[in-house]
């Protein structure tokens, strides 16, 4: 799933970096270092909800989107902190448009299909 | 089964011996001097006695021996047969060591004696004498003789046996009484030909078997015989034990084995066709005599279980539907955690192939990127099958088996399920899986089951149990003596109230709000249908602690 994501946004003319859990996001995080967050909700040691309140505290300029299976919890990840919440499988134009708007970019031109 | 002519050069009966009076035979030796002559020497087996006098046949026998021995056959019927039918066991060590010492005394072959018991005659005395001079080495003559006993001795004798008749007929359950002296001769012959395993001997002569069960006879039958053969009455079942055997002719074959190797009795399991044409199951008891015991009685016993193991059946696809009723409540309970599992692949499917298309709509479109994302959804979509088919194998109506199962694969696979609820509720699981464990048989299914609901019993366990702090979960297998294995599996939750400890594998207990108890219940009731067992105790570290054992594979029958 997060190398589905990682290869849309790279067609999307986005550049990005993956993670295998939330713990090694946060030691390679520096506030100002990536534009945007995308994160699940369940993942292995420490779930999306614990990620989000600890950046609310150390990084609270870093917008986040939330995408999960689990979309009864998107209440909590919103509380946390996050910008939105997708639930799984994603609209992918609904996410790049999402991006778009968060990152203030010109909206593109994007293929019909 | 040789008998020879009656000798026409008869020696006169020596002194003692009365010729109107005493009960007199000549025996045929042809077939055990080999016998003789071992005994004479000092070998011999400690049954030879048997051996011996059911090789020496009778060739000739006055009036007076066919009297003594009461039998209603006539002489002919008497002649040809063993020495050993017509001589009462009690008596068969005295006379096997005279016709020795007799026909090993070359040349004289001369006259011995010795006082024995016998219904018919007070002071008995058995006399053995041979042909002077080597005449005729392999021919003895054997005399009984006495003062006549009154005929008070001869009712005895016979309300005796009418007792026992009676005591026969109204004992309960099935019983046939059977002779089985004919078989006693051909084992003789086998022995002398040296065969030693008949198990062996009888591969490929199954007539041997077939000669036996015309040969063997019933001489009596009870009441009950005769209601679960479906006969008209006990009269009919008396005749060669041919019918017994129809259903079941290996049965034939291994109860003259366990004869022929001398044992005390033979039990199994046999189905017999009725008179009336029913199939029934029966376990069939076989007791053979032992000398000093009357040899022309062996019982066999019948018990009918054709119910017994029709409720059997019945009781074990109970337990199936019990155990698949129970494994689909327990699929109820991961209904989230399987959504959720499912998703996972469909979700990367989807994305995927909408990345695919963009790449492809491109003005150049990057077909290195299509190719590369194409395979990963077609790994997702077999990764999404393989969860279905899991999935549906623990639903699926299924027979219970015993195939050999490897069980740290059996743990491997169990923990597939409830990986996302460990997940979902930062759960640590640490598992030390034995190397190279016995395969041990089971039904794959039903121990994933019990490993799953033990799983999540802990799962539950700790969810009750304050935050994500530190919960954990350790899994251990191991082996046991004897081919067996263990699977042990510890949480760091509250554990089991002391109280409860008895009572966890009742079915329909639970301490939980939304549980059913029947979890514990099936895990219990599968493993005792494994022959195995399974505990429930408190760490001493704290939190609860599960074992089960599964014995290894039952040595080959």
């Amino acid at each position: 799933m997060r190398e589905a994501l990682d290869d849309l946004l790279q067609v999307a003319g986005l550049s990005s970096r993956t993670y295998a859990g939330a713990a090694a996001f946060l030691d390679d995080h520096a506030p100002g270092r990536f534009d945007l967050l995308i994160t699940d909700l369940r993942m292995p040691q420490m779930d999306g909800v614990e990620l989000l309140r600890r950046l609310a505290a150390t990084d609270p300029g870093l917008p986040a989107i939330v995408v999960t299976s689990d979309s009864p919890s998107c209440g909590q990840a919103i509380e946390a902190g996050a910008l939105a919440c997708l639930g799984k499988p994603v609209d992918d134009d609904a996410l790049l448009l999402l991006i778009d708007v968060v990152l203030g970019r010109e909206r593109r031109e994007r293929p019909e299909h | 089964m040789t008998g020879g002519a009656p000798s026409t050069t008869a020696p006169v009966p020596p002194p003692g011996v009365g010729p109107e009076s005493a009960a007199c035979w000549e025996v045929d030796l042809s077939d055990v001097l080999p016998l003789v002559e071992a005994v004479a020497t000092g070998g011999g087996w400690p049954d030879w006695e048997a051996a011996l006098l059911h090789g020496a046949r009778i060739v000739d026998v006055n009036a007076r021996g066919l009297e003594l021995v009461g039998a209603p056959v006539g002489q002919q019927a008497m002649i040809g047969q063993p020495v050993a039918n017509f001589c009462p066991p009690e008596s068969w060590a005295i006379l096997a060591e005279l016709i020795v010492a007799v026909a090993a005394d070359r040349p004289a072959h001369a006259l011995r004696t010795s006082g024995i018991h016998s219904f018919m005659f007070r002071n008995a005395i058995l006399s053995v004498w041979g042909v002077p001079e080597d005449g005729l080495p392999d021919r003895l003559w054997v005399a009984v003789d006495g003062d006549m006993a009154d005929d008070r001795s001869f009712w005895a004798v016979r309300a005796s046996e009418q007792r026992y008749r009676r005591l026969l007929h109204h004992l309960p359950g099935a019983l046939l009484q059977v002779d089985a002296r004919a078989v006693g001769a051909i084992f003789y012959e086998l022995r002398s030909q040296g065969v030693t395993d008949l198990a062996a001997h009888l591969q490929g002569r199954e007539e041997l078997v077939v000669t036996a069960r015309k040969l063997v006879r019933v001489t009596a039958a009870n009441h009950g015989a005769a209601q679960l053969f479906g006969a008209a009455d006990a009269e009919t079942l008396v005749g060669p034990i041919d019918y017994v055997f129809a259903a079941s002719p290996d049965t034939a074959r291994r109860v003259m084995i366990a004869h022929f190797e001398r044992r005390r009795s033979h039990g199994e399991l046999m189905k017999v066709r009725t008179f009336d044409g029913r199939l029934i199951d029966v376990q069939l008891t076989v007791t053979f005599p032992t000398p000093p015991e009357r040899l022309d009685v062996s019982l066999l016993s019948f018990e009918d279980v054709t119910e017994r193991l029709r409720t059997e059946v019945q009781l074990r696809q109970l337990q199936a539907d019990y155990s698949r009723a129970a494994r689909i409540a327990t699929l109820g309970e991961l209904a989230s955690s399987i959504a959720h599992e499912v998703n996972q692949p469909l979700s990367a499917i989807a994305m995927n192939a909408e990345t695919s298309l963009r790449w492809l709509s491109r003005d150049e479109p990057n077909l290195a990127k299509v190719d590369a994302l194409n395979r990963r959804i077609a790994d997702s979509a077999r990764h999404a099958s393989e969860i279905v088919q899991r999935i549906r194998n623990m639903a699926a109506k299924h027979a219970p088996e015993r195939v050999p199962l490897a069980l740290n694969a059996v743990v491997e696979e169990a923990l597939l399920f409830v990986g996302h609820d460990l997940e979902a509720r930062a759960i640590t699981l640490s598992a030390a899986m034995a190397a190279a464990l016995p395969d041990v048989p089971g039904d794959r299914v039903q121990l994933q089951q019990v490993i799953v609901n033990l799983l999540l019993n802990s799962v539950q366990a700790l969810a009750q149990h304050g935050d994500g702090g530190g919960r954990l979960i350790e899994l251990r297998t191991e082996a046991e003596a004897g081919g067996g294995v263990r699977f042990v599996i510890r949480d760091n939750g509250p554990g089991i109230a002391a109280e409860d400890l008895d009572r966890v594998f009742d079915g329909f207990f639970t301490t939980k709000a939304d549980g059913m108890g029947i979890g514990l219940a099936v895990c219990q009731s599968i493993i005792a249908a494994h022959g195995g067992t399974i505990v429930a105790a408190n760490h001493p570290d704290g939190g609860a602690l599960f074992r089960f054992s599964l014995p290894g594979r039952p040595a080959a029958a």
